[in-house]
């Protein structure tokens, strides 16, 4: 009952669906990266050129979505 | 004059705590990125050191009281605050010698309640808000940080598996550099932050600054930011061997998935104004990237070593800040007490590190395991 009463619920609830969307969505995002810049370079190897340019288009999506996550986490430090 | 001493001694005894919490929570940013070799421990310290101090300039919003609505603020003294520094500052220190990382905020918080609690009574502890704001979250936050770091992890397999090892963990390096700078910074802002809170309020209690016009001198600031980034630099090799090998056994995308999953915890708990502690979430998320893979890869005994050093925190931490506070007093309410008990434990510091210098070096970069 005591618990039930001090637990904010809503707030626990944001923060661990934040932390699952951000967390897990980097890791997906560098995954995809690094298959991105492995395959381009063995497609490339191969002089298979559209498909390392669409490897390397993945890679580069990828990347600015970790880097857009990175800088999130910045504003975050800086407006709270 | 006397309250100027006991000022002085506050004012170093918190810059001596933000340098054990250095030290201490060195491993939460940099111990994955050392045992996956993402980084040279030097390498990994030095950054970790420049980005804390960089990250104790970024926000002063938060450089509030420690232990707020936790403690009856009207009642607390210089002297209840330099108590419960001595035991935040020894439990940090008690928890580096065995290699258990732990959480200095709770120290702290845990110091001053005891403090608290030998000065003025049960009474001046809101028990309610030190179960909301402190139990709970303890709780919280290694389990959340396990499920997002044992979640990640399995995503990271599952589309790298069948690449060639060496470009994924070129790949899973560099990007431990980029998730290991945003800890360090995320800590250098939270932490740094708890000395420059409590180093404004013993100027607020000593006149200095007027208590209805709370800033943070440029001072305070700079030299809270240099001690954490110093004890950052110093290194706690013990924990981060236990943080980064003794645990579990990582490879690169386990480190990157524990300190991905770390940092959106860390950043998300801050966002939405639930404090959870550096220290839980990054284990919790060394733990879910290992048992993630395998629940037999975690060692187990080493985790539920760290866990009841978590339990025991707060109370340990009070009850020397409690008896810390007994102490001070038995020398009478001026300076003379805190000058006593200050001198104790510089004794007792040094008498400790004598004997482990004759013992043998102390663990290093160069000869951690």
């Amino acid at each position: 009952m005591i618990l039930g009463s001090v637990i904010d619920w809503e707030t626990l609830g944001k923060v661990a669906l934040a932390s699952l969307l951000a967390g897990v969505g980097v890791t997906l995002a560098f995954s995809l990266a690094i298959v991105g810049a492995t395959r381009m370079a063995e497609m490339r190897r191969n002089g298979r050129g559209i498909e390392a340019g669409a490897y390397a288009t993945l890679m580069i999506v990828a990347l600015a979505v970790s880097a857009a996550a990175v800088a999130f986490g910045v504003i975050v430090m800086t407006t709270k | 004059m006397s309250s100027d001493v006991t000022l002085i001694i506050v004012i170093a005894t918190a810059l001596a705590f933000d340098f054990t919490n250095g030290f201490h929570d060195t491993a939460n940013v940099v111990a994955t990125s050392i045992s996956t070799r993402a980084l040279s421990p030097r390498i990994a310290v030095g950054l970790a050191a420049i980005l804390n101090f960089a990250g104790a300039f970024i926000s002063l919003e938060v450089a509030a009281t420690v232990a707020k609505g936790i403690v009856d603020a009207d009642a607390i003294t210089p002297t209840i605050v330099f108590a419960g520094l001595i035991g935040a500052i020894a439990w940090n220190l008690i928890t580096w010698y065995f290699g258990l990382p732990s959480s200095s905020s709770h120290a702290l918080i845990g110091g001053v309640v005891g403090a608290m609690i030998a000065a003025v009574g049960t009474s001046a502890v809101d028990g309610e808000s030190l179960l909301a704001k402190v139990a709970v979250p303890a709780l919280v936050a290694p389990l959340v940080a396990f499920s997002v770091a044992g979640l990640a992890i399995l995503v990271a397999y599952r589309i790298v598996g069948r690449l060639r090892p060496g470009p994924v963990n070129r790949g899973f390096r560099l990007g431990q550099v980029m998730s290991g700078g945003l800890l360090a910074l995320a800590h250098g802002t939270n932490d740094a932050q708890k000395t420059m809170g409590i180093i404004t309020l013993a100027l607020i209690a000593h006149g200095d600054i007027a208590a209805d016009n709370f800033h943070v001198p440029t001072w305070v600031v700079v030299s809270s930011a240099s001690a954490i980034a110093l004890g950052t630099y110093s290194g706690g090799w013990r924990i981060i061997r236990t943080m980064g090998s003794r645990i579990i056994k990582m490879d690169t995308a386990q480190g990157f998935s524990a300190q991905g999953a770390g940092s959106a915890v860390i950043l998300a708990s801050s966002h939405f104004g639930y404090p959870l502690s550096t220290t839980h979430v990054i284990s919790g998320g060394v733990m879910g990237a290992g048992a993630a893979r395998r629940l037999s890869a975690v060692k187990w005994g080493v985790a539920g070593n760290m866990i009841v050093a978590w339990i025991l925190t707060i109370p340990m931490a009070g009850g020397i800040g409690g008896a810390a506070y007994g102490l001070t007093r038995v020398f009478g309410t001026g300076s003379l007490g805190p000058v006593v008990v200050s001198l104790l434990c510089l004794g007792l510091i040094g008498a400790v590190f004598g004997r482990r210098l004759q013992r043998g070096s102390p663990i290093t970069a160069g000869a951690r395991g």
